[in-house]
């Protein structure tokens, strides 16, 4: 329940949108209602991911080019952002409070970030892609601070969309709906209503694996991108 | 975002991966732990249901049922009903990993509907037809359990193209509904029926029921056809879920039918069920990791069998299982608090036959179907055909509402899924504020 009252309280997200003004301290939230909302569950993994190689990802869907700011508010797209590299994309947004959704997300490319930095061959390799979907409040400067406190220590990326005009193809291509939460009013709770999703794309723009709080495993994604590239022939 | 909140956020992550969230973070009770789940009450109760020639348009539909009870004009009563026209061995349903759609399959000619409840959830429409499964498989017949994945639906068969007999294999779509990959089952455990996965433990459970042959044809022509009988499943199997590699075969004879793993850490252990030897199982995951099959505990006396132990539904706390059996149209309840030595507390009759059952996540509300598969179930006055709603409260059963579906010629009530207008709506509830919200505004 610690998800609602922190939700009640972090007063987050004061930049008003257009059309979904909300409050600077969004009215508490009722924490048996949040329960069916944030109700993707984390797992502790009690297991040693099979070894890299040892197991085929078939490709599940393939991606297109989308444009995208990055954290100097400078227009790219999401391919010359991958780099032709494997890449780990992440959808989040920085005021999320759920407790098993942007955090872990956050906690776990932290994770990998780090995983990377100590492994220069693989780094090279792999990006590290964070992509907001919440356009009106995390701004290309709200990705850079973002990117601040994390202080990569891999060439791990944070962008955004320009508004949610660029962002809904996006998030549709990679299957990733979000919605905004509200009161029965109709007022915006300030929250999203989504599924913590995170992508392993190959060179070929190819997701090769979706992992969610069950799966989202730092070892695992390591495991996965070795597999991949190893079935690449590198 | 500042140093403090990033802290927070990186801790609490860290705090949730280690500490696991078990049952208060768990899916209702059945259904993959991967998407949202509706912990509260929930306004209908989606029933996938197998036509009856000569019944309403005597076609299978999707069929949504008015379950809420603050809401009286529904409450109990047919919301709305939803052909797909013909009838195809309509069967088991399942939702997608952000719940938005309901995929449904026949197991007669192996064609899949997609439901998008989103949009209204009282009135699904159809938005996608799968009709390559056999084909895309490479030959598999008979599409069963669908476990949602993330961006993925993993569908169990039960059969095969070749000799429509157990031969089989688990197959994934992404969610667009194009195919991803067929991995047969192994040699020594060839049959199939339902698949669910532990994430906690990366482990899949797969069990074994029978083929097209079988379960298409009239159950009494079957039971007295002693050849055929033999070709049931008798085994469970134990997969590396990530790789998808088979890693164990248990022996559990008497076709073995739902798999329920429980839902509380540390409890790393499932339940099935044997529908021909009727006894209930225990596949408990053991201290060198492997896992081991028992049998812990006769379903009904000797002199009442056949009595056909059907589907199962485990309550969020590992506390109850519920246990319907056919033949004679009871739910057994067992308290399965010690999982080694379940206790039976409870034998309601539903009705003259019944088949699924399904539990509420708080554990408040149970409801029954009848139907079993549209030749296995019972002729005549016997043949009822029904969705009955029941109160739990630990101790009994309580009749809430009974929706009569050959009176309202619809067909063969079979699996049941839960829908919420909140949910689809994206709608949550201010409540009073609490102590630390009060403190924020105070501040």
């Amino acid at each position: 329940m610690a998800v609602a009252i922190v939700a009640a309280v972090s007063g987050h997200g004061s930049v008003a949108g257009a059309h979904d003004a909300i409050d600077a301290r969004p009215r508490a939230v009722d924490p048996s209602e949040a329960a069916y909302t944030y109700g993707v569950g984390a797992f502790r993994p009690e297991y040693t991911p099979p070894a890299p190689g040892t197991y085929a990802l078939p490709p599940i869907a393939t991606i297109s080019d989308h444009p995208l700011l990055d954290d100097k508010g400078t227009p790219t797209r999401l391919f010359d952002v991958v780099g032709g590299r494997i890449a780990v994309i992440a959808f989040v947004y920085t005021t999320c409070t759920e407790a098993a959704g942007c955090p872990v997300s956050f906690a776990v490319l932290h994770g990998l970030d780090r995983a990377l930095a100590a492994d220069r061959a693989l780094a090279r390799r792999v990006r590290l892609i964070t992509i907001s979907f919440d356009p009106e409040r995390d701004t290309p400067a709200r990705m850079a601070s973002t990117r601040q406190l994390h202080r990569p220590r891999s060439d791990w990326r944070f962008v955004t969309t320009r508004d949610e005009t660029a962002l809904a193809p996006l998030l549709a291509d990679f299957d990733q709906p979000v919605a905004k939460l509200r009161y029965t009013d109709g007022t915006w709770t300030g929250l999203f209503r989504h599924v913590l999703k995170v992508f392993l794309v190959d060179r070929e723009h190819r997701v090769r694996n979706v992992y969610s709080t069950g799966f989202l495993n730092p070892a695992l994604v390591l495991n996965d991108a070795k597999t991949v590239l190893l079935a690449a022939g590198e | 975002m500042d140093r403090g909140t990033l802290a927070f956020v990186l801790g609490l992550g860290i705090v949730l991966a280690v500490a696991g969230a078990g049952g208060a973070h768990a899916d209702e009770t059945c259904m993959s732990p991967y998407m949202p789940k509706i912990t509260g009450q929930e306004d209908y109760v989606y029933v996938w249901t197998l036509g009856i020639e000569g019944v309403g348009d005597g076609s299978d539909k999707l069929v949504t049922i008015g379950a809420n009870p603050a809401n009286a004009a529904t409450y109990g009563k047919v919301v709305s009903a939803v052909s797909v026209g013909g009838r195809h061995e309509a069967h088991h349903a399942g939702f997608s990993d952000d719940r938005r759609h309901l995929w449904a399959g026949g197991l007669d000619d192996s064609l899949i509907w997609v439901f998008d409840l989103a949009a209204d959830p009282a009135h699904p429409k159809v938005v996608r037809t799968i009709d390559g499964f056999v084909k895309e498989s490479g030959g598999v017949v008979g599409p069963h359990t669908y476990f949602a994945l993330p961006g993925r639906m993993l569908i169990t068969g039960l059969s095969n193209e070749q000799d429509k007999g157990g031969k089989t294999a688990v197959v994934e779509y992404n969610n667009d509904g194009k195919f991803v990959q067929t991995v047969w089952l192994p040699k020594d455990a060839e049959y199939g029926y339902d698949a669910r996965v532990q994430p906690r433990l990366n482990r899949m459970l797969t069990s074994s029921f029978t083929g097209w042959n079988n379960y298409m044809r009239d159950l009494g022509d079957l039971m007295g056809d002693a050849e055929a009988m033999k070709h049931f499943g008798n085994t469970v199997v134990v997969w590396d879920f990530h790789a998808r590699k088979p890693i164990q075969t248990l022996a559990v004879p008497g076709a073995p039918l739902e798999i329920r793993w429980a839902l509380q850490p540390r409890h790393n252990y499932a339940f099935t069920s044997s529908a021909l030897i009727a006894k209930i199982w225990l596949v408990e995951q053991k201290e060198d990791g492997t896992f081991a099959a028992t049998a812990v505990a006769d379903v009904g006396e000797p002199k009442q069998q056949p009595l056909l132990p059907v589907d199962i539904s485990l309550s969020a706390d590992d506390r109850y299982l519920f246990l319907d059996t056919f033949m004679d149209g009871s739910c057994r309840v067992y308290d399965v608090a010690d999982p080694h030595h379940p206790k039976l507390l409870v034998t309601q009759k539903i009705g003259a036959q019944v088949n699924m059952v399904s539990e509420t996540w708080d554990g408040k509300r149970v409801y029954f179907t009848s139907s079993l598969l549209a030749h296995w179930d019972k002729k005549g006055k016997d043949g009822e055909q029904f969705l009955k709603a029941y109160g739990w409260d630990g101790k009994r059963l309580t009749p809430l509402f009974s929706v009569d579906f050959l009176q309202e010629k619809l067909g063969r009530p079979h699996i049941m899924h839960f829908g919420q207008e909140r949910f689809y709506k994206n709608q949550i509830y201010a409540a009073a504020p609490g102590p630390l919200a009060r403190a924020e505004r105070e501040r």
